[in-house]
């Protein structure tokens, strides 16, 4: 067997173990309901902004505290705080994808991602800081 | 009955449609022509000639057919055609003439046609340079030119079948169904267009595009040559030109990325140039493949070997190349990119899918068609050799290709692991730390044989007579690292890891430079791997310490034993409020707003924000400059702001900020609105009272009044409470609001707390019981205007910036000794 074979097969086998220990690192979709079995672990959650599309968001108070309603796929309604600066348009957003944890009865998310129902709009992303 | 539309301009919109049709034919044609003057070549060569003549006529006309398309549709939106969905949707009248050129690209057929002309532009070149594998490199190029040309094409089958979408499409044919089309003079009522999505109004988003596509269309000539190859049956012409070609990609697909990381840097509120998006990944993984593959290539031409794997990459690269649109043009990332363009829905996704076959059958159906003829050195190589690492570092690339491609693939691959594992994954959730956790390894590997593979030589290498040069490159390296990480205070074993790979990089490429290359032509690949070092070294000082420095940081500036854990939080926040006019602390800095301004000829809101460095112990002005973050308020049907960062750029660092947060309209008169009532504190001494713009603490009650304003008078209940005053600054006064009872009627001396506050502090009354005041306090001027500031500090940027030019350069001067090289294709 030749060197560069040899040093090959130890390259794709760190790689193989690499790549199979990544998906660790991936998430998964869940419902707000499932998020709460795993209470203090993130994952991702698809829902539609509820309540009259309200959010609260006053910056004198507190400039990184936005909160609102979204109900999930699987239809709960719960409240939603972002720590960070109100989303641009997520009055208008279409859907929301949220990344966080349940904490309570409140989901406390990390990361906004919205889709807009203008076609020529791209989707937009705010990030907020993990607390 | 049909209706007779008045004001429409049909003519441009028939000489388009002309001119894609002719594009398609030119490029059919030649592709055909070519392929016949391939197959007759040794038999027959007047008749092999005839048809190149025919062949390359051909692609002249598809070539000026795509210059006339840009032409008419340049025209179409410079004129405002609204009745053009392409003009409507993409532009509107108030769209400054410089971003013109970028509604071509922020629409998918533009930037297919845009890439068209790139091809066709290199094409030329191709042409006339390559001699004995013309017909064959040529033929793959113009079949590369079919199936783009049909993305644009816009051919109707029935079956609800499309084939491409023409830019020269009527607004009243893409929505058939609106009622205004119904009415001869609709034009009348559409006034303008749409306008471009304000995140592409930048004057990156003019240069970028034309630079990354022209990287993506350079990736085709190394497969064309490839293939060619293979096809010919011949590896010894086609290593010269796949190499010019290789490098000249590596140079230009490298700078478009970086282009593309600098646009998110000054233009996006990202806070930072790359954040691993599957955009940008899909354009990384491309870059790295060609990169690999000019590394095997070389030493295919030094030492024979490494054929099959050198066509390998250049193949895969441009299959890459046809990925990566898949990923970013279909809108499968769906959920998961910034700016991954919306999706012409399925169509476009099969036709994607059949080129991607295309191109992957000939490019690897030819290879294993001739699996058995490609020459092969059956010897073994030494291990101290250049060809042996070259090849393991080329290979470590494709590697972490492949990792990026999986992870960013996950919206491809998800359905599948849905119907095998039930779970519905997702991509990571803090996806930069993912890939950094990861491709630190590659780093550290590739900057390590960046710098040693130069040392070794190819076939053999005596370690002796390299081992002095070598010690010294290692001490050298060793102490620029420990310094480094004294200095910047990097910390953590696997960034002082990559911290000492990518100083031993740098040293070892310079020293290599300048002890064995010597004259400046030869230095292309120590050019271009002390560029890469620099960029590593870049990439781990700026991503380590990155700083944000809005932090809200109110309630921490003096130890009052915060144990609330909001306010606890509040301190972690990275979001600053500054009121007009009052100054806030950020890191060694005093930022100020200023103020806002707007003018007529730009849609955006420029605010200004003061930033002022002063001496801490005599208070003087040490350092003082102005930065104008800016933000489309109210963007065209949206409501909310589209904040574009401004940054103050140093030697060695960037401080970057951007608004997240505005108060009202612009220019709206500023409210004095004073609060109708008293807010009451019942308050202890030592305790502190939050103000808006201040906090005061109750010190200590009185009774010894001494104040102009009060007169003793016998009988009187007196007392004083004694208020300290404090901004962010510091504390600014002391006030001393009083409370008497005289004639058993309660009177107020109130207080003004400061000129700068504007607020009126009253003691209210003493509670005896609880030792405790009753202190009121009036804000005046409460609703000031305001911004919410966000601002980092990125030290050392410029290295980001200077090694991606210096890695370029490096190959650009590699191209140009590799083309003026005369002949030498296989040294011994």
């Amino acid at each position: 067997m030749k060197k560069t074979h040899i040093a090959l097969l130890v390259l794709v086998a760190a790689a193989v173990c690499v790549i199979v220990s990544m998906f660790g690192d991936m998430s998964t979709y869940e419902t707000f309901g499932t998020a709460a079995e795993n209470p203090g672990k993130q994952f991702h959650v698809i829902g539609v902004l509820e309540g009259d599309r309200k959010v609260d968001y006053d910056p004198q108070t507190d400039p990184n505290h936005c909160s609102f309603l979204v109900r999930d796929k699987a239809g709960n309604v719960k409240k939603v705080i972002f720590n960070g600066a109100k989303p641009t348009d997520i009055e208008k957003s279409e859907q929301i994808v949220m990344k966080g944890k349940m904490d309570g009865d409140a989901f406390r998310c990390t990361q906004i991602q919205m889709k807009c129902p203008s076609k020529y709009k791209n989707d937009q992303i705010a990030v907020g800081n993990a607390s | 009955m049909q209706t007779q539309f008045i004001g429409e301009h049909l003519l441009p919109g028939q000489l388009g449609h002309f001119f894609v049709v002719l594009s398609f034919i030119g490029s059919l044609l030649s592709a055909f022509a070519y392929f016949r003057a391939a197959r007759c070549e040794t038999i027959d060569p007047a008749l092999s000639n005839r048809w190149l003549a025919i062949a390359r006529n051909s692609f002249i006309i598809h070539s000026a057919a795509i210059i006339a398309i840009f032409i008419t549709l340049y025209y179409i939106i410079t004129n405002h055609l609204f009745e053009y969905h392409y003009a409507w949707a993409h532009s509107d009248r108030s769209l400054p003439s410089k971003y013109l050129l970028s509604c071509f690209w922020e629409g998918q057929q533009g930037s297919f046609l845009l890439w068209m002309f790139w091809h066709s532009v290199l094409g030329m070149i191709v042409m006339f340079r390559a001699k004995a594998l013309e017909s064959r490199a040529m033929a793959i190029i113009a079949l590369v030119q079919v199936c783009l040309s049909t993305t644009v094409l816009g051919i109707y089958l029935p079956g609800d079948l499309q084939i491409g979408t023409s830019p020269f499409l009527l607004l009243r044919h893409q929505m058939q169904e609106a009622p205004i089309f119904q009415q001869a003079d609709y034009l009348s009522m559409i006034k303008d267009g749409n306008g471009l999505n304000v995140l592409l109004q930048n004057y990156w988003m003019v240069i970028h595009p034309p630079v990354l596509f022209l990287g993506f269309a350079s990736t085709l000539i190394p497969f064309a040559f490839a293939v060619a190859a293979l096809w010919k049956g011949d590896y010894k012409l086609f290593i010269k030109p796949a190499l010019s070609w290789a490098l000249f990609s590596g140079a230009v697909f490298g700078t478009g990325i970086m282009m593309g990381g600098a646009w998110a840097y000054e233009s996006l509120n990202f806070g930072g140039y790359w954040a691993w998006d599957p955009v940008e990944n899909a354009s990384l993984v491309p870059w790295m493949i060609m990169v690999a593959g000019i590394h095997t290539l070389l030493i295919f031409r030094a030492t024979g070997r490494s054929l099959v794997i050198t066509l390998f990459f250049f193949i895969l690269s441009y299959v890459a190349v046809w990925y990566s649109t898949f990923l970013t043009r279909t809108g499968v990332l769906g959920d998961t990119s910034v700016h991954a363009f919306t999706g012409e829905g399925k169509s476009l996704s099969w036709q994607l899918l059949i080129f991607i076959a295309i191109v992957a059958v000939c490019g690897y159906g030819l290879m294993i068609w001739r699996r058995k003829t490609m020459p092969r050195i059956k010897t073994e190589e030494a291990l101290w050799t250049r060809e042996f690492w070259m090849f393991i570092g080329s290979f470590v690339l494709l590697l972490a290709a492949v990792q990026i491609s999986i992870s960013t693939s996950i919206p491809v691959w998800s359905p599948l692991a849905k119907a095998i594992t039930g779970k519905d994954v997702a991509p990571p959730i803090d996806p930069v730390a993912h890939y950094n956790n990861i491709q630190i390894w590659v780093a550290v590997f590739i900057t390590l044989f960046c710098g040693g593979v130069l040392y070794l030589k190819y076939k053999q290498t005596s370690l002796r007579s390299i081992a002095r040069i070598f010690s010294i490159v290692l001490g050298v390296s060793i102490v620029l690292t420990i310094s480094t990480a004294v200095i910047q205070g990097i910390d953590g074993w696997q960034f002082i890891l990559l911290l000492f790979s990518a100083c031993f990089c740098i040293t070892a490429t310079v020293v290599y430079a300048f002890s064995s290359q010597k004259s400046l032509k030869k230095m292309g690949p120590s050019l271009s791997h002390f560029g890469f070092g620099v960029l590593i070294l870049g990439i781990l000082i700026t991503g380590r310490k990155k700083e944000v420095i809005s932090l809200n940081t109110l309630g921490g500036i003096l130890p009052l034993g915060e144990t609330d854990t909001r306010k606890a939080m509040k301190e972690s926040q990275e979001n600053v409020m500054l009121y007009e006019d009052i100054a806030v602390a950020m890191s060694d800095y005093w930022a100020t707003y200023k103020g806002d301004s707007v003018s007529a000829t730009d849609p955006r809101t420029f605010y200004k924000v003061l930033f002022q460095r002063r001496d801490s112990a005599t208070g003087k002005v040490l350092e003082s400059f102005s930065l104008y973050p800016d933000a489309f308020i109210n963007p065209k049907g949206q409501e909310g702001l589209s904040a574009n960062p401004s940054s103050r750029h140093y030697w060695n660092r960037d401080i970057f900020t951007y608004v997240s947060s505005v108060s009202g309209k612009p220019n709206e008169v500023r409210v004095s609105q004073a609060t109708d009532t008293f807010k009451h504190f019942t308050v202890h001494r030592g305790d502190t009272i939050y103000l808006s713009k201040a906090f005061i603490v109750f010190k200590d009650f009185n009774t010894q009044i001494s104040d102009s304003r009060y007169t003793a008078a016998p009988g009187d209940v007196v007392v004083g409470a004694q208020i300290e005053v404090y901004n962010l600054e510091g504390k600014i006064n002391t006030v001393q609001p009083v409370y008497y009872i005289r004639n058993q009627a309660e009177n107020f001396i109130d207080d003004t707390l400061s000129s700068s506050v504007g607020a009126i502090v009253r003691l209210g009354k003493v509670i005896p019981e609880e030792n405790a005041a009753d202190i009121q306090v009036k804000e005046i001027e409460q609703h000031k205007r305001w911004i919410v500031l966000k601002a980092i500090v990125f030290p050392h940027i410029n290295l980001v910036w200077a090694g991606t030019i210096l890695m370029s350069l490096g190959f650009l001067l590699s191209m140009w000794r590799s083309i003026s090289k005369k002949g030498k294709a296989l040294k011994g």
